[in-house]
């Protein structure tokens, strides 16, 4: 084999004292060759990231390398004076990022953005650059170059910011291209057609690409070689098919089980008399104050859903399809513009206030985001037994069920002196669902609650959240963006688009034959779908 | 609590700021057992430089011994700065918090009324209040309450828009939580730093305009405050600097110390800071 481009060789980078362990990365040693696509897989903090920026020199203040070496065509990157490695970036390697909105400058205009970069390293004119931008922006499948180029970054969508991004790494040429996540912050289509982008013109530049992914989908889509981490080490290495194929360690094992495979395993329910039936649900959504009449927009328009006791249906739909406003609407965080949702019968979307109320305790929610969803000044006890002692529980007795409920939920039940932020996201779900199943709701509403969550750790949610259904006889509503997701809970599945309903059956009919175009581009997004897993 | 209070002290500037202001206050608490004579009663020769036989801190333009006066006047000033603080916490609280809880219609009510007390001169109008209720201690308190609570309710208003719209916010919904109880038991422990910051910052600043207020004559004749301290002895700054500065170096003390509180307030409050 010949000289690789990028040799790492028993790195190691400290992290500042007071961090939860002392090594980021420890003796890691790894290859990126010429012209081959090379995967770092592993979970949040298993140090992946650091090892990406460690090549760019770009590890945050505290973060530094204190062994080993990065070979970069022969020199070595961590021996390098500053200088001489911020005029490598750019030129000899570049890097996108996961959030490209976070990485673009919202208030300068694309084509400045872009030609800035190219003229920071080539003595070339203002309109050269301008030309030269327009140029690499049309080979990244971006369509009417000429109003981008004056276009601000909140004007583009995301896919199309993260093309901008790719074409900035690329306008130098540079050899190598460290791709951190590219696509976690994408829709699955667009993700899809970002990986598209990166393996042509990794093929075409016949360039080298080190991408860092959490998603063995991903891998097995574009990596030639793949290496997993966890916890600072490097566990096994090797052609993308050995380790997919014949994994060595457990825990890569564990990873590749945790990917859910995007084929249902979960039979249709029975036909039994529907808990919750929504009929012609709508929500529209106003801008402007007192004295302006904004702009309307429909978020769900006349949708119908049925669900009933021990059944889980899918919302499945990418960032802006109406599938989080539905769920609020249903649950009546929102109060929608038309239609219906009946509970027994009862139609909860116009009751008055003081009705509602007791009936809110048999509608109960587990939310998206971990970190937002519990309030970060009360005890894990207080916030569990709050719907309890609304409902006049007694204090003893509420707090006797909060601890059967933390064993139900997986967690001990000493937790309950202690707050939020001393719990992982996995955990911090486990609460969630804990203060929801309090009240012995008979309907469950789960919106996205594993988007936030490492692979290993959303496996064990996603059981958690089954076995609690089946345990307890939920209707259930699961709200995803994630198709491989919703093919492991969901009986049936209603996939939305700009607020519609496209298409919706049973899971296992969906998969095997999908009837709806968007449905088809959906499912043909799934990473890891050309490669068997 | 304990935890509390070891997170609070383990500032150096919140110890210093502490230290100070209960000094203050027991200095203002007990100047009618000290001094019983009261701080109008002349005591020696007008002007006398501090050091004088007796006199610590020298005397004013009508001979008071200038410590007396000092004591006294914390009282005032105190007593004003933090119940006219109060209020107005106690109203910015009230109309932000219904105002950025609810949004929508009732947000630019409230709004266009806070703005109403913002856009003209707050101590244009504050004269004027007081002018208006004749000068005493509880036109005073009023006054400042009056003006001053708009800043209180702007920085409710925005926590609470922001907070609002946090998951945990719409889980107490979701579990059929009462509007009051949200509000009082969810949002406003989560917005209490910056207002707890904003109020120590009040509490200075209403020492100020008190000073303003009685430097103008506004302040009530009867009682001696900081500010009307000042006042008095205007004229004689040039020949007798203690007669101004000393009391304007209490109300820089007391606020510098004010901030400091509120600072190390602001840290022992940040539930991210327990260990």
């Amino acid at each position: 084999m010949a000289e690789p481009l990028v040799s790492i060789r028993d790195l190691t980078v400290s992290l500042p004292q007071g961090a939860d362990r002392p090594l980021a990365v420890e003796t890691v040693s790894l290859d990126v060759g010429r012209n081959e696509i090379v995967c770092i897989v592993g979970e949040s903090g298993s140090g992946k990231s650091v090892t990406a920026h460690a090549i760019m020199g770009l590890l945050p203040r505290g973060v530094t390398a204190t062994g080993g070496q990065i070979l970069f065509g022969g020199a070595d990157l961590l021996r390098e004076a500053p200088e001489a490695l911020r005029k490598r970036r750019g030129r000899d390697m570049a890097m996108i990022f996961q959030d490209p909105m976070a990485a673009l400058n919202p208030v300068v205009c694309i084509g400045k953005q872009v030609t800035e970069q190219i003229r920071t390293h080539r003595a070339i004119s203002e309109h050269q650059a301008l030309n030269q931008a327009g140029e690499l922006l049309g080979q990244m499948g971006l369509k009417d170059v000429a109003g981008l180029l004056k276009a601000y970054p909140h004007q583009l969508s995301g896919g199309q910011r993260q093309r901008v991004m790719i074409a900035m790494a690329l306008s130098l040429s540079p050899q190598l291209l460290i791709a951190d996540e590219p696509t976690t912050a994408l829709d699955v289509t667009t993700q899809a057609q970002i990986l598209k982008l990166i393996e042509r013109i990794q093929a075409e530049r016949e360039m080298s690409v080190l991408l860092i992914t959490h998603d063995f989908g991903v891998v097995a889509d574009m990596a030639d070689r793949v290496a997993v981490m966890r916890h600072g080490h490097i566990l096994e290495s090797g052609t993308t098919s050995a380790v997919l194929g014949n994994p060595s360690h457990s825990y890569t094992r564990a990873l590749i089980a945790a990917v859910p495979h995007g084929e249902s395993a979960l039979p249709p329910s029975p036909g039994v008399r529907p808990l919750v039936e929504v009929r012609g649900l709508t929500k529209r959504f106003r801008r402007g104050g007192l004295f302006s009449r904004g702009a309307v927009t429909t978020a769900v328009d006349d949708v119908s859903l049925t669900l009933s006791r021990g059944e889980t249906l899918g919302i499945v739909g990418e960032s802006g399809s109406g599938k989080s406003t539905l769920a609020r609407c249903v649950i009546r965080l929102l109060d929608p513009d038309a239609g219906e949702v009946l509970l027994d019968g009862a139609d909860i979307a116009h009751m008055k206030a003081g009705r509602l109320r007791p009936l809110r305790r048999r509608i109960q929610m587990v939310f998206q985001d971990p970190f937002s969803s519990l309030n970060p000044r009360q005890t894990v006890g207080d916030i569990i037994t709050a719907g309890p002692r609304i409902y006049g529980e007694a204090p003893k007795q509420a707090h006797s069920r909060a601890a059967e409920m933390l064993e139900l939920v997986g967690l001990n039940p000493q937790v309950m002196d202690r707050l939020p932020h001393e719990f992982s996201g996995g955990q911090r779900q486990r609460i969630g669902l804990a203060r929801a199943l309090m009240l012995k709701p008979d309907v469950l509403i789960a919106d996205e609650p594993v988007s936030a969550l490492d692979v290993t750790v959303q496996a064990q949610v996603l059981k958690l959240l089954d076995d609690v259904r089946m345990q307890m006889n939920l209707a259930m509503l699961f709200i995803t963006h994630d198709m491989r997701v919703a093919a492991q809970v969901c009986h049936r599945v209603m996939v939305m688009r700009h607020g519609k309903v496209v298409e919706s059956g049973p899971t296992r009919d969906i998969f095997a034959a999908p009837s709806d175009d968007y449905t088809k581009a959906l499912l043909a997004a799934i990473p890891g779908r050309r490669q068997a897993i | 609590m304990m935890k509390f209070a070891r997170r609070f002290f383990a500032r150096p500037t919140a110890v210093f700021g502490f230290a100070v202001f209960v000094a203050i206050v027991a200095i203002a608490l007990s100047a009618p057992l000290i001094f019983a004579r009261g701080p109008f009663s002349i005591v020696g020769m007008p002007l006398l430089p501090p050091g004088a036989p007796g006199l610590f801190a020298g005397s004013d333009v009508l001979g008071r011994d200038m410590v007396v006066g000092l004591a006294y006047g914390a009282r005032i000033s105190l007593l004003v700065g933090i119940t006219s603080t109060l209020c107005a916490v106690g109203i910015g609280i009230l109309l932000g918090a219904t105002a950025g809880y609810y949004g929508g219609l009732v947000d630019d009510l409230l709004m266009r009324f806070t703005e109403f007390f913002q856009i003209i001169p707050s101590f244009v109008l504050l004269m004027v209040l007081v002018a208006f209720m004749q000068p005493s201690l509880a036109s005073t308190v009023i006054g400042i309450a009056l003006v001053t609570w708009p800043q209180v309710a702007r920085v409710v208003r925005g926590e609470f828009l922001s907070l609002r719209s946090r998951e945990f916010v719409e889980a107490a919904r979701v579990l059929g939580m009462r509007d009051a109880r949200i509000i009082f038991t969810q949002i406003l422990p989560n917005a209490l730093p910056p207002i707890v910051a904003v109020s120590s910052m009040m509490v200075g600043s209403a020492i100020l305009t008190e000073s303003a207020l009685a430097f103008l004559g506004l302040g009530d004749p009867n009682l001696l405050s900081w500010g009307s301290m000042i006042e008095g002895s205007r004229s004689a700054m040039w020949v007798a600097w203690w007669t101004t500065v000393l009391p304007g170096l209490s109300i820089m003390v007391t606020v510098l110390a004010l901030n400091f509180v509120g600072d190390g307030l602001n840290e022992a409050l940040n539930p991210r800071r327990r260990r």
